[in-house]
């Protein structure tokens, strides 16, 4: 088969020499970007040689490689043009695949016939996933009532499939459907479950009332089944039949059930009204519940009711389906079978967990490290993997699930780290430190996953090119660490160990040991931020910055993402940092604490934006940063702290490349948006305007304004007279700050929260009379001068609400309505926890706690906590979804933080290229068994078994959309670039186009670059903002993240932006304003069951993309009638 | 002068005065901008019953008291009127312009009726009551009058758009779904920008049990959002004002500013009680549109409405305080 494919590429060779000329004027206009033009180029051609076999090629190439709908015509001309065979096999297969992938099965077998016509064989089209190694067997039950009100009433997403619900639905049981009772220790009902067993109970009723025609009817008002039927739904009529009649609520708990289920009510009542008659299809749901419903209900359970009703009644039941149905099906079914269900029962939560990578291959388990570490498992578990279910279940059963999780976060990892952790005695030692001597609870226990420190420390840990793991500062650093601990011991044990390590797998060892901790793992999180500090540093931390680094960790922990974004920083400059952060923490004025740490945050932030977006070079970020720490050194009072302030904006703008006349704010604000010298100025226009909108609304006084006034008071200490114009119009800026807290009652303020200096900061600018104040100066130079104190504060305040303009979320609603949001920034926080270097956290929700909201802390996580104050503006497009809170915020900051301005046309058309081709691949991999195999295999390296065998069933039925809905477009980026990249084969015309490109334009094309063009910052898992692909397999949630690590993993959705973005031919400039409009459509549309159903944003996302393509098609449509 | 008027009153973005920001940048283009003045008001007697049949020259309004020249008059849910410079009425017509943009003149007839429904778990046992209760409210608007049922929890939930087909306002109310925390000021500041996009006359109905434990905007400045966009913001509890001193102060604020009013209705009567009253309003209301005159005060104007006539000085005029000048480019 790969000689057919070879003969098209050499067709198409051949052809591109005949139209050499034309074929190159194609490949440059699409290296700008002029995809149209290209387009109308080719088609000229075919249109003047219309039976030009290898003009028709490449045109049909060129469509499919841009992923135009009209390839399939073109392919199916080419396929009549063409005499050679071979090459008309090639058009046909590629046609069928492209058939597959419209999901027009119709057209896929005639085409297949066109290709067996031309000689080809070895493609077939599968008929049934039933016989394949992912089918599971299943059997149909019932639940009665509509699908779309159990899921309402259950909160489950509407978009699930039936083949779902149960699993679904067994997590909601488990998650929510049960809580300690207060007496004893049997479990309750929530009234969540209780409300989901009354629908239930209602439902019947109603079904009986259908009875055998299924569908609830009353034919007229008067009628004896109305009178039933609003019995049954609790409520009653009220006015006589005909156009008066109203229903209302007669009994308070079933009319709930009637509204919260979705039932038609208003249309019932429109019915009765208009004397209509009222149908409403009443069949039960069917769903298929995995094996058979007698494998998991009892004869004792079956004589209490339906099936539905056993498994609502016991969460052990939901948490054994939700487990067996995570497993992959193999090794469900060899469990099944090997033993009994009551015990897997008692490890299903294990199972459930840590159950998701076990994968049996012909009876056996392929174990993390392969045939090295073979003995190993088999010692710790107690069986040897060859014994399949048998080693499933000791791995579950042996310690309360440190084994299984420790088992789950190694099949987790490829590469150097999983040689590392896997050579047999290494492993044997580290999972000792981890399960301790006392396993009880074990991570399975509590609502979340309890092993989050131990996947962050193996997905993340860094191993040398000498094979042993990275341990920034050495190992005498650590040792030192443990033993003279900066604040109180770890951990006694380890502190006693610590005095004779003496390499690094000893401090690898006791780092596993805090895994199982949930508190004072201060050093794991120490040893991860460090890693990754110098993961892109060209030379490693010097130890002396290291140690310091480890010791001031508490204090100044969340600042280390500054260092990990600016790999080029010194260590000098990197103690000088901390250094400077002390000496801020030691100033006693506490409003000159806050504005000094104010200032010099926001000068920082402006620094570290200009680095991100190239703004200021790599080369120059050090030398920026050191002289304005310089100059923050020592800040004796608040004249002096304005000085330096603006000092500071000229020295960013400077390190920019900034003219020394220019206009401060309005370059800022250039810089801001994402360059200077935009390529295209209306989407800089765009964002310039937005920004400084919000400033406006925040009433934020310009830094032009601001040096002005200083200016002008240095003119009047030398003898001019005031300008009352200029100074009339700071006056009026500050008049303009309102505090609304005026209009509120004691008892709101008596239940606000704090804020002292807040308010107090705020009301000291408000109160300032720089008129009077000159005045009262008289001709005293140094008292003019100190006039330059009061606006220190202001000048605080801009620089900060240029970094909030900067981060703005979509809508950014909370800017736009508090004016004094960020006045109202608070760098101390509460009284004796002091938050000046802490994370930039949300202060509150809720009225009056939140005092109106505001964000405490430093501006090192900025950008997540703007999200986050945000996220619940957002409006849900559908009366019941579930927006996470961790993703969400994380969505918005992949959409605010990185900039597009740099990415080029070919950049896109490459992500673009790598989508198709993923997508090809799989069609491919769907008529032709020989693709199939390197196509699960890649596949293996980022999904889970389960989802891979789905995959593989869908496949082997020749389902290509329905494989297509189960892979994430990261996943389907891999498979191309590990099977249609550069030096690979794969993916016919569309990988040969990826060669092309790649080869035209190495250094914009490669995967680094990319990564960088379209990763997305993870301040929790890679502790920087720096924006990249860490091609990760999604995490699951964790105990103390939530779902943020796990969104953090998620790379797809810029990913898929940039494909669509090349297959709408928007040029990449347009990123800058599409992408923070689609995130936001995209979240509005998210309808998830529960915080880790990622394929509801997949969902979400591709509803996204078809709107734009619509949305895009129309556009182009009305263009032409035009 | 018509085409004019028209134009302005539909799109109500042209600045009547304009001043620039003192900004002193290369881009002077933000812009303190006075749209189009909405106004309205009730008149009352001592007994608090609505005095209706009042005339435009009945009235003065004036702004920092800047006499103000009226451009409509309208009473209840009647078109307005355009007042020319002379002083007369006469009736209000689009020009074909607007006409094509898809505006009409039923635009300005009714009011834009927004209801802000809190289905969180603060109402978990009066749902179905309120339900019913505004669906009753939503069956006897004026034809005239468009609806739209919004509900929120801890987001905001559109579940009908504005229509003037009031029976797919309660089937989306129907829809509903209960449960999660409550974010009601950050649902009615979404609600109001809503309704600020809508021309004519609107009003938002919040019907809540009061307490918010999830938004992140203080309620005063979602008062001011309402006040300068001119939307009165009727607020039905379903709590008694004694046990929630909190949700009475908040929610006496917003409306008395804002020119609404709020009602303290635990039952269902109550409830019903006060949507009736709120329709009695609504019908009873006069509105006045104006473009204000030059006013150097871009902070809050103060804004007054009296009666002219000696009978009229004895009559209680309810309605916003005043508001601010917008912003924009």
């Amino acid at each position: 088969m790969r000689k057919v494919l070879v003969l098209f590429f050499l067709g198409l060779a051949q052809a591109g020499f005949a139209q050499q000329g034309v074929t190159g004027q194609v490949h440059q206009l699409e290296a700008r970007g002029e995809i149209a033009e290209a387009r109308t180029l080719l088609e000229n051609a075919l249109k003047q040689n219309p039976n030009d076999t290898g003009t028709a090629a490449a045109y049909a190439a060129f469509l499919d490689s841009h992923g135009d709908a009209a390839a399939r015509a073109a392919y199916s001309k080419l396929v009549t043009l063409e005499s050679d065979r071979s090459r008309k096999q090639a058009a046909a297969r590629r046609l069928v695949e492209l058939d597959l992938l419209a999901g027009d099965r119709t057209a896929a077998n005639r085409n297949l016939q066109a290709f067996r016509d031309a000689g080809g064989a070895g493609l077939a089209l599968g008929e049934s996933s039933a016989s394949t190694p992912g089918a599971r067997p299943t059997t149909i039950v019932e639940i009665p009532g509509p699908l779309r009100s159990f899921a309402r009433m259950a909160a489950l997403s509407p978009d699930l499939s039936p083949d779902d619900v149960l699993g679904a639905l067994a997590r909601n049981v488990v998650t929510n459907g049960y809580q300690a009772a207060s007496s004893s220790e049997a479990l309750d009902q929530t009234e969540y479950l209780k409300l989901v067993v009354k629908y239930l109970s209602q439902a019947r009723e109603l079904a009986k009332l259908a009875g055998e025609s299924k569908a609830i009817k009353v034919e007229t008002c008067e009628s004896t089944q109305t009178g039933d039927l609003l019995r049954i739904l609790g409520y009653r009529m009220r006015g006589g039949c005909g156009s008066e009649v109203v229903l209302e609520t007669v009994n308070a708990s079933r009319a709930f059930l009637t509204i919260d289920s979705g039932f038609p009510l208003a249309e019932l009542e429109q019915a009765l009204r208009s004397s209509r008659p009222f149908t409403y299809d009443y069949a039960a749901t069917k769903v298929p519940v995995l094996y058979t419903p007698d494998y998991w209900v009892g004869p004792k359970d079956k004589q209490q009711g339906d099936f539905i009703d056993a498994f609502l009644g016991d969460p052990s039941l939901c948490r054994l389906y939700l487990a067996l149905s995570k497993l992959d099906p193999i090794s469900a079914e060899e469990l099944k079978k090997a033993l009994p269900v009551q015990r897997i029962k008692a490890f299903s939560h294990v199972l459930d967990f840590f159950g998701g990578m076990l994968q049996l291959k012909d009876g056996k388990m392929p174990v993390p490290g392969g045939q090295r570490s073979v003995a190993a498992w088999a010692e710790l578990a107690g069986a040897q993997p060859d014994q399949g279910a048998l080693f499933i279940e000791k791995l579950i059963s042996r310690d309360d699930g440190w084994l299984a999780s420790y088992y789950d976060s190694l099949a987790r990892i490829t590469g150097p780290s999983l040689d590392y952790l896997t050579e047999p005695n290494r492993m044997k030692r580290f999972y000792n430190a981890l399960r301790g001597r006392v396993t009880s609870p074990g991570p399975a226990r509590p609502v979340f996953r309890a092993n989050t420190e131990l996947m962050l420390l193996t997905t993340r840990m860094r191993v040398d090119p000498d094979g042993k793991p990275h341990l920034p500062g050495g190992v005498e650093m650590w040792k030192n660490l443990f033993v003279h601990h900066p604040h109180g011991k770890y951990d006694g044990k380890l502190t006693k160990a610590a005095s004779g390590w003496k390499d690094a797998d000893d401090v690898i060892e006791a780092l596993f040991g805090l895994c199982r901790k949930a508190v004072e793992n201060e050093p794991l999180k120490i040893y991860m931020a460090l890693t990754d500090l110098n993961r892109r540093r060209p030379k490693p931390l010097e130890t002396a910055t290291a140690d310091r680094l480890a010791r001031e960790f508490r204090t100044y922990g969340s600042q280390y993402a500054i260092f990990a974004e600016v790999p080029s920083l010194s260590d000098k400059t990197i103690l000088q940092y901390l250094e400077v952060a002390a000496s801020v923490l030691q100033i006693r004025d506490q409003a000159l604490r806050a504005n000094t740490a104010g200032t010099l945050q926001s000068l920082v932030g402006l620094w570290q934006i200009f680095h991100r977006q190239g703004s200021i070079p790599a080369d120059d970020a050090d030398g920026t940063l050191s002289a304005l720490l310089t100059s923050f050194a020592k800040v004796k009072n608040h004249r002096e702290l304005f000085d330096l302030g603006r000092s500071g904006v000229e020295l960013v703008l400077k390190a920019t490349g900034a003219p020394t006349n220019v206009n401060p704010h309005d370059r800022l604000l250039d810089l801001l948006a994402g360059t200077a010298t935009p390529g295209d100025p209306d989407a800089h226009r765009q964002l310039v305007q937005d920004m400084i909108r919000i400033y406006e609304l925040q009433r934020l006084p310009s830094l032009k304004l601001l040096f002005d006034v200083s200016d002008h008071l240095d003119a009047i200490a030398k003898g001019e007279k005031m300008n009352p114009a200029l100074v009339n119009r700071l006056a009026t800026r500050i008049s303009e700050i309102q505090v609304p807290r005026a209009a509120m009652t004691t008892v709101e303020k008596n239940s606000m929260a704090f804020g002292y200096w807040t308010e107090k900061h705020i009301d000291q600018q408000r109160k300032l009379n720089i008129r009077s104040q000159v005045e009262k100066a008289g001709a005293d130079p140094e008292k003019l001068k100190d006039i330059r104190s009061h606006l220190a504060p202001m000048l605080r305040d801009a620089l900060l609400g240029l970094n909030y303009v900067h981060y703005a979320p979509p809508g950014a609603q909370i800017l736009q309505t508090n004016p004094i949001f960020v006045r109202s920034h608070d760098f101390l926080g509460l009284q004796g926890a002091s938050q000046t270097w802490k994370n930039t956290e949300v202060f509150g929700t809720g009225w009056p706690s939140s005092a109106g909201g505001r964000l405490v802390g430093s501006l090192s996580s900025l950008p997540y906590a703007l999200a986050e104050a945000e996220q619940n503006f957002l409006i849900p497009s559908r009366e019941q979804a579930l927006i996470w809170g961790d993703l969400v915020p994380q969505m918005i900051v992949m959409a605010k933080v990185p900039r597009w301005w740099n990415v080029t046309p070919s950049q896109l058309q490459w992500v673009g290229l790598h989508m198709r081709a993923g997508e090809s691949l799989l069609a491919q991999a769907a008529i032709d068994a020989s693709i199939r195999k390197p196509v699960l295999d890649s596949l293996d390296r980022r999904a889970v078994p389960n989802r891979v065998r789905r995959i593989e069933s869908l496949l082997a039925a020749s389902d290509v959309r329905g494989a297509l809905e189960q892979t994430t477009p990261s996943e389907l980026f891999l498979l191309a670039a590990d099977l249609a990249g550069p030096g690979k084969q794969g993916a016919g015309v569309l990988g040969q186009e990826i060669q092309r490109v790649a080869a035209a334009q190495p250094e914009k094309v490669n995967y680094t670059a990319i990564s960088r063009a379209f990763g997305t910052p993870k301040p929790t898992l890679a502790h920087s903002y720096y924006p990249e692909l860490l091609n990760l397999r999604t995490f699951p949630t964790l105990m103390g993240y939530s779902s943020r690590i796990m969104a953090e993993s998620w790379e797809s959705n810029l990913l898929y932006y940039a494909a669509l973005a090349a297959e709408l031919q928007v040029s990449p400039s347009q990123l800058n304003v599409l992408i923070p409009e689609w995130t936001q459509k995209t979240v509005e549309r998210i309808f998830a069951t529960h915080l880790e159903d990622w394929p509801a944003l997949l969902r979400s996302l591709r509803t996204v993309g078809a709107d734009a393509r619509r949305q895009a098609r129309g556009g182009s449509e009305a263009k032409t009638l035009e | 002068m018509r085409k004019l008027f028209i134009a302005s009153t539909v799109a109500s973005v042209l600045a009547g005065t304009a001043w620039l920001f003192a900004q002193e940048s290369a881009r002077p283009t933000f812009r303190v901008k006075v749209d189009m003045v909405v106004l309205n008001f009730q008149v009352t007697d001592n007994k608090g019953r609505y005095i209706n049949g009042l005339k435009h020259s009945d009235f003065k309004i004036t702004e920092d008291g800047i006499l103000q020249k009226m451009n409509t008059f309208a009473e209840g849910n009647r078109a307005p009127s355009l007042i020319a410079e002379d002083g007369t009425a006469k009736p209000m017509v689009i020009n074909p312009e607007e006409r094509e943009k898809g505006v009409n003149a039923d635009a300005f007839v009714g009011t834009n009726v927004f209801v802000l429904f809190d289905t969180s778990n603060y109402m978990y046992r009066g749902f179905v009551y309120a339900s019913d209760a505004i669906a009753d409210f939503i069956r006897g608007l004026d034809r005239a009058d468009s609806v739209a049922v919004y509900t929120f929890s801890r987001n905001l939930s559109r579940a009908s758009s504005l229509l003037k087909d009031h029976s797919e306002a309660i089937v989306g109310l129907r829809k509903a779904v209960a449960g999660d925390d409550a974010a009601l000021y950050n649902a009615l500041l979404l609600t109001l920008r809503d309704a600020a996009k809508v021309p004519g006359r609107k009003v938002v109905i919040v019907f809540s049990n009061g307490p918010d434990n999830a938004s992140m905007v203080a309620p005063d400045d979602v008062r001011t959002v309402a006040e300068d966009e001119g939307i009165p913001i009727y607020v039905i509890s379903t709590n008694d004002a004694a046990k929630d001193p909190v949700s009475t102060s908040v929610f006496k604020r917003i409306s008395t500013r804002t020119g609404g009013q709020v009602y303290f209705a635990k039952t269902w009567q109550k409830q019903v009680e006060a949507f009736e009253s709120i329709r009695e309003s609504l019908g009873n209301s006069y509105t006045i549109t104006y473009y204000p005159q030059p006013n150097p005060n871009e902070g809050f104007r103060k804004i007054s409405v009296e009666m002219l006539t000696d009978v009229g000085k004895k009559y209680r005029l309810r309605y916003r305080p005043g508001y601010r000048p917008q912003s924009g480019f």
